[in-house]
């Protein structure tokens, strides 16, 4: 039978209580040069980020949250010491009322020029506060072995053949606005009635729902388990290297286009460091090795000869210009509205 | 006899249903797909990846030392909350203690996460492994508690203690001798309830991690999005196949065999 | 001296070494829980403003809305969800924890290990297995299908059953260790005495065995039945949009819906229910 010596049970507590003094003491220093970047995992080129490293002498910390609505809550409850964070448009209101992305001056970055025009002063961004990063559409994946009729309409998602077959995205903005769009209703609707049918759409649609999944369903649209999905362009076409079978449509009532952008977060201790990162990512051959490892497609005007040609010359991808003038970008809702939308969402998950 | 056997064989389907996943796991890391659902052909690229991936043994590591820190503290807390809550004769606030020692189970983990996080940045504290690991003790401490005081209660402990005072030994004496001795196996499963809870922890890793510190939940929960790849099974694989390769050295090794290893 | 302090502390004698003993407990109780469910609390009756930010015009409106009927569904199902799954683990884990204290011998220790091994991985790691398992082309599909006892692929996922079984899965240990625990201190002398005295194998465990072992099943419940009303992530991947449970309306206040005050009203009523229950319980079994 073992022995506790007393020696063991002193040092035992005499340090438990030191723990939490630890923790005061463990403060660090903001003195070494480094920025903290807080991103999806994979969601940059390999190499970009150990390149900029070599290039500079500045080492970049890259965190990690695996989904959008969780780290604004992280950031919103106090989180510090991010510099630099990749927050999709629909998001940067909210960043900003709450003060929790800095603008980025206007001026400071050299290579701001190289962005298409269509993705400058956007309604998301009309003074430029931030740069936009990747950007894609969402529309309909399906898996062309099981869906005997190739999707062409939101309507297909309603279609009681593919019952606990198909998988909408957790995601306010898609789900609420494409409900809104399928009634004929604009998305700047302040009418709680407007949002009452929105809702009893959705509701509507839930028993034929296998899941409401932003990434997860990724996996069951691979492995055959759905058919059907609401996805984001890029996520699909990641997914079909493990399924070639998958394919990505744009429906013909049109959707809307998303961009994810970097921006710079409040109090970072690193700005100068953070804002020659986002001037590096804006370089044209950085951008399009990003671009062509996450198989979204970039903003980045000058990056287009450098993107790979199978990903250039792919419609789903970069949809040609008669159909990119159909793409809208999410109207920006107000404060009233984005509550309205909220409790819409909740309403319809509790239903 | 005939019915040990049928208890021998329950047992052992129960067991073949807890490895059947890590089975699957096993097999499915040697995958050529980027996804681990669905197999694509055989493959040892995913461990030639993880070989050069320094992040991801980084975020191994952090886990595993998270883990450790957490089921330490908790099992620490834990073993003297136990005693005093089953050995004390009754003393005003026990009722209490007992309560609030099990509401950090009752707490959904959310809350929980978005209150503590609040809570430390106003009182000026930074985010580092030390806040993450006392968050992860907490939500332990209801694990090493519930574990030791189970084993207290039941009957047959205190007359041991009693005689050995009888005998004329202090109650520190016989608390080392007797009463530790035979919570011991509590104090241990206690503590390998609370390394799974830390290990597997996703939600208040996320809150509470800060830069720099991630674990291994974070990281795979974050790879969801573009594809959970076999390097993690891989990873996990060899995660397991070191902990048995340590589980039968200390097996080997044991200086009394007629005791289990979890006693010794 | 420092042996007499601590026989001190340990005789528990005076409330005070009691609560000494519970101070380190107490510290870490307070400063990492009630201080933030503090916060929890004042937020509760707080309004939720623009984008989420919190305005501190205090009111019970949160409650009210707390009470809806729409809710009610949620609650049940919830308690279904776990109360089944605490009762299939008890029902599977009592044998086993059986086995290991009264059989297992010298693989006792490694028997208990190999237990948590497999939590030793991402629960994520577990749930892409289940997904190989029971998909409509997984492995469980073919053999049936081999088998000939079914003729099309059943839809195992995101069904009740898949829930069920990723739940008992993951909080099966979590019942059969506090069981083991306990169990294990039984002394077999009186079991035999039981058998001594003429009783059969079943009644000499449910007049012996059974009640002695009390305090492990009320910790294994404990350790079981509440996490799981919390529990979010198993029913968000194995679940499907039909099983919402009680951790998923309160997870979605905080992640989705940036309702903070709405969702820490849910999260104080739930505690509040919880501590009361559990109150109550333990009045009525000192008075017991």
């Amino acid at each position: 039978m073992p022995e506790v010596t007393r020696r063991d049970f002193l040092k035992a507590a005499v340090l438990l209580p030191l723990v939490p003094a630890a923790l005061a003491a463990c403060r660090r220093a903001g003195s070494e040069r480094v920025v903290n970047f807080y991103n999806w995992s994979d969601y940059i080129g390999k190499d970009v980020l150990p390149n900029f490293t070599k290039e500079t002498g500045i080492k970049v910390n890259y965190d990690l949250f695996a989904d959008e609505e969780a780290m604004f809550a992280k950031i919103r409850a106090g989180a510090r010491g991010y510099d630099l964070i990749v927050i999709g448009d629909y998001l940067i209101p909210r960043f900003r009322l709450l003060r929790l992305i800095d603008p980025i001056p206007p001026g400071v970055l050299k290579n701001r020029g190289n962005i298409a025009p269509r993705f400058r002063r956007a309604s998301y961004d009309p003074d430029e506060a931030v740069v936009p990063y990747l950007w894609g559409t969402t529309g309909i994946g399906y898996n062309r072995k099981t869906v005997k009729k190739k999707p062409t309409s939101w309507w297909d998602l309603w279609d009681p053949r593919y019952k606990g077959r198909l998988s909408m995205l957790d995601n306010v903005r898609d789900c609420v606005s494409l409900a809104l769009q399928l009634l004929g209703i604009p998305e700047t609707t302040d009418d709680p009635a407007d949002l009452q049918k929105a809702h009893d759409l959705l509701v509507k649609q839930k028993p034929l729902v296998a899941m409401y999944s932003s990434s997860s369903y990724l996996d069951s649209l691979v492995a055959g388990e759905i058919e059907l999905a609401m996805t984001w362009s890029g996520d699909l076409f990641q997914a079909a290297r493990d399924n070639p079978s998958l394919d990505y449509v744009i429906p013909k009532e049109g959707t809307y286009m998303w961009v994810d952008c970097l921006a710079l977060v409040h109090g970072s201790r690193h700005r100068a460091d953070t804002l020659r990162l986002i001037d590096y990512l804006l370089e044209p051959r950085v951008a399009a090795d990003n671009a062509n490892a996450v198989r979204y497609a970039t903003p980045n005007a000058k990056a287009m000869p450098y993107i790979d040609p199978v990903l250039r010359r792919d419609p789903r991808v970069y949809p040609p210009p008669d159909r990119m003038k159909t793409l809208a970008l999410h109207h920006v809702l107000t404060p009233e509205q984005t509550e309205m939308w909220n409790r819409v969402w909740a309403d319809v998950k509790v239903a | 006899m005939r019915k040990g056997r049928g208890l021998k064989l329950y047992c052992a389907a129960l067991y073949a249903f807890l490895y059947a996943p890590l089975a699957v796991m096993t097999v499915f890391s040697f995958n050529r797909a980027h996804r681990n659902v669905v197999w694509l052909g055989f493959s040892l690229k995913w461990y030639g990846v993880l070989f050069h991936d320094a992040e991801m043994m980084r975020a191994a590591l952090t886990t595993l030392e998270l883990a450790v820190s957490a089921s330490a503290i908790s099992g620490a807390l834990g073993l003297l909350a136990a005693y005093a809550l089953v050995r004390h004769k009754p003393f005003p606030g026990r009722g209490v203690y007992a309560t609030l020692l099990d509401v950090p189970l009752m707490i959904p983990e959310v809350a929980l996460g978005v209150g503590l996080l609040s809570f430390l940045v106003r009182m000026g504290y930074e985010l580092n492994f030390g806040a993450l690991a006392c968050a992860h003790a907490l939500i332990c401490l209801p694990y090493a508690v519930g574990a030791v005081r189970a084993r207290l209660q039941s009957s047959g402990g205190e007359r041991l203690e009693e005689a050995a005072m009888d005998l004329g030994a202090d109650e520190w004496t016989a608390f080392r001798k007797v009463t530790l001795p035979l919570a011991m196996p509590a104090v241990v499963s206690g503590a390998l309830l609370a390394f799974t809870i830390s290990f597997g922890d996703f939600v208040t890793s996320f809150f509470l991690s800060g830069i720099g510190v991630t674990t291994l939940p974070v990281k795979i929960y974050s790879m969801m999005k573009f594809g959970v790849t076999p390097e993690i099974n891989a990873l996990s694989v060899l995660l397991l196949a070191a902990t048995f390769v340590l589980l039968g050295v200390n097996a080997l090794f044991a200086s009394n065999p007629g005791e289990s290893s979890v006693r010794a | 001296m420092l042996d007499r302090a601590l026989s001190w502390l340990l005789g528990g004698r005076r409330p005070t070494a009691s609560h000494l003993l519970l101070a380190p407990s107490a510290v870490w109780l307070t400063i990492f829980l009630l201080l933030p469910s503090a916060g929890l609390l004042a937020l509760s009756f707080a309004h939720n403003g623009p984008y989420g930010a919190v305005s501190w015009t205090l009111g019970l409106q949160n409650y009210r809305r707390a009470f809806n009927p729409e809710y009610v569904p949620v609650l049940l199902r919830t308690l279904v969800f776990s109360g089944g799954t605490t009762l299939i683990c008890l029902l599977l884990g009592y044998p086993l924890a059986y086995y290991l204290s009264f059989r297992a011998g010298r693989r006792r220790g490694a028997l208990i290990i190999a237990l948590m091994v497999p939590f030793w991985t991402s629960a994520l790691v577990a749930f892409y297995s289940w997904m190989i398992i029971l998909g409509r082309e997984g492995l469980l599909n073919a053999v049936l299908r081999r088998l000939g006892l079914v003729s099309a692929p059943l839809a195992l996922l995101y069904t009740p059953f898949s829930l069920f079984l990723g739940l008992v899965y993951f909080y099966l240990p979590f019942t059969v260790l506090p069981l083991y625990g306990s169990l294990e201190k039984i002394p077999r002398q009186y079991v035999e005495a039981a058998y001594d005295l003429g009783a059969g194998r079943w009644s000499a465990f449910r007049q012996v065995t059974l009640p002695l072992s009390m305090p492990g099943i009320v910790a294994a419940v404990l350790l079981t039945f509440v996490p799981c009303l919390g529990d979010f992530l198993t029913a968000e991947l194995l679940g499907g949009p039909r099983y919402y449970l009680v951790g998923n309306l309160i997870s979605n206040q905080f992640l989705m819906a940036q309702d903070w005050p709405f969702g820490a009203a849910l999260t104080c009523l739930l505690l509040a229910g919880l501590v009361g229950g559990l109150w109550l319980y333990r009045r009525w079994e000192a008075v017991a």
